[in-house]
């Protein structure tokens, strides 16, 4: 039997890089490793940590590169990369690590330039010149680019299942607006900082252009640059910083698939497995959580994950949406900063969901850097699910203010 | 005209569906142990972990799981917006991507899933005959 890690660590303080967005546009391109090392800079500034006191270095890819950058001889060292629930990942390994008595301080970095070097493009995977993964031979003469080519066949199939239609999603990329406009770090926050900015109708989601029908311009995420960090650290050390301590009471990952042709049922995902193992965890379940963190690459991915992380029934995960329960003043609010949809998305947005969930817990998501009154909710649990890939990954965190 | 979209390159294990689809048959993987059909085609059977796998000719045969239709593409099938890619849930088992050849884009409300296809071949380079499937009456 397992070990229950339940409050084994917190996270004791979140960062983002300062330029996040569209930087190029305030003055230059910002690369990656900027925005990691501004993000960890952040941070530690933030805590009063010292970069030097990190012992465990956790990133999507980049953790040894970033130890050496930053001087460190670091004694855990984890890469995990399978998408957007990478961090929620980490955090999970983080607490295990911490747990286990191998660290007692954890740094998680993301840094994603997906704006400043869009299009770049890059290797992928782990296959030698040459090579080729035969679900990627099968798949790749048949039209698809990107995300939201993909995405589009699972909202197809719900609509299909469950009698949606695009305008009950739509709902959500409305609403998600909504907090994006008492988030003055949002892409979309207004005209000024976007010209698409500023709030919007369902039907300004119906009318937008298509990318792959059902999914309009609005239905999908937004690309821009983002760097953000937090810390995790072991109970006695969380409780002797000056800041406040968001406990990991539970946390839980899984996958159904990597390609999506292996995507057995396109109308769910492994968050109902990966947040089970978390609220078992935390002897907690969807009915005690005051709000959620729901990786929303596209409104379906948040109407999906929604009912995978049982807050909503099967089939029903738009009506947290539609009937306002997720919006400012609503009794579940979902997706606080803006989200993927009108806050910032570089690629792999778990970090994002991470830092806010942080915000919101420890009661500064109206710190002056990134809120403005109406954006602190008096939420005491949240429930943070990544979604990496194809509809392919899940990391669920449930994280409670107190211990 | 030139074929002018992604061929992809091939896997040392998938030149039987290739030599197959050249002469115009839908080769599919399926275990010898537990007799299950398998896509894509692995070095191992994903469901009983066997690797004594043989390849047979399927009836090239399915129906539509899903679909969407492509506004935004690249390269050669930016040329061809909007078309509709679909899985395929093949009579054989397992599901095929693909690309829905029969269809009218511009009405994706009259797609129906569950739509019966058949497998056609287009040769994209001398040694790639690519599966794309057709909509076709109920049998």
């Amino acid at each position: 039997m397992a070990a229950n890690l339940k409050n084994a660590a917190a996270i004791v303080g979140a960062a983002e890089s300062d330029d996040i967005g569209y930087p190029e546009e305030r003055g230059g391109k910002v690369s990656s490793l900027m925005h990691h090392i501004q993000a960890i800079k952040n941070v530690s500034n933030y805590t009063g940590i010292p970069i030097s006191d990190i012992q465990g270095i956790f990133s999507a890819g980049w953790s040894s590169q970033l130890a050496e950058h930053l001087g460190l001889k670091p004694r855990y060292i984890d890469t995990t990369s399978v998408g957007g629930c990478s961090f929620q990942m980490h955090v999970h390994h983080a607490m295990a690590a911490i747990h286990a008595g191998i660290i007692d301080i954890a740094l998680v970095s993301h840094g994603q330039a997906g704006w400043s070097y869009r299009g770049a493009g890059g290797p992928r995977g782990n296959m030698a010149p040459g090579e080729i993964d035969p679900s990627v031979e099968m798949t790749m003469p048949y039209g698809v680019f990107g995300a939201p080519s993909q995405y589009a066949h699972a909202m197809v199939r719900h609509m299909h299942r469950f009698g949606t239609t695009p305008e009950d999603f739509a709902h959500i990329a409305v609403v998600t607006r909504k907090w994006a406009t008492l988030n003055p770090r949002a892409l979309m926050f207004s005209k000024d900082t976007n010209p698409f900015g500023g709030p919007i109708t369902v039907q300004d989601v119906m009318d937008a252009r298509l990318i792959a029908w059902p999914l309009t311009l609005f239905h999908c995420c937004i690309v821009t640059d983002h760097g953000g960090a937090v810390i995790v650290a072991r109970p006695e050390i969380a409780r002797s910083l000056r800041t406040n301590p968001v406990w990991i009471a539970g946390a839980g990952e899984s996958m159904g698939h990597s390609n999506m042709l292996e995507m057995e049922d396109f109308t769910a995902t492994s968050a109902a497995r990966s947040s089970a193992t978390a609220y078992t965890m935390a002897g907690l379940g969807p009915e005690d959580m005051e709000m959620a963190m729901i990786y929303d690459s596209f409104t379906i991915t948040a109407a999906i994950t929604a009912e995978m992380l049982g807050l909503a029934p099967r089939g029903k995960g738009y009506t947290l949406w539609k009937d306002g329960h997720a919006a400012p003043g609503g009794r579940l609010p979902i997706n606080t900063n803006g989200g993927g949809l009108s806050f910032n998305h570089s690629g792999m947005y778990g970090m994002q969901l991470l830092v806010e969930a942080y915000r919101q817990l420890s009661g500064t998501a109206e710190d002056g850097i990134n809120g403005i009154a109406g954006k602190q909710t008096g939420a005491t649990t949240c429930v943070v699910n990544g979604t990496g890939g194809t509809l392919s990954t899940t990391g669920t965190l449930v994280l409670t203010a107190e211990a | 005209m030139a074929y002018n979209k992604p061929i992809p390159p091939k896997s040392q294990h998938t030149a039987p569906f290739w030599s197959g689809a050249k002469a115009g048959k839908l080769m599919l993987p399926r275990c010898t142990n537990c007799n299950r059909v398998h896509w894509y085609p692995r070095l191992i059977c994903p469901f009983c972990h066997a690797v004594e796998l043989e390849w047979i000719e399927a009836s090239g045969r399915g129906r539509i799981h899903t679909y969407a239709v492509q506004h935004r593409a690249f390269g050669g099938w930016a040329e061809e917006v909007p078309y509709v890619t679909a899985f395929i849930d093949l009579d054989e088992g397992d599901r095929m991507m693909t690309v829905l050849r029969g269809v009218d884009p511009s009405k994706p409300e009259e797609i129906r899933i569950g739509t019966r296809v058949q497998v056609e071949f287009e040769a994209a380079d001398e040694e790639t005959h690519i599966p794309f499937f057709r909509v076709v009456e109920e049998a």
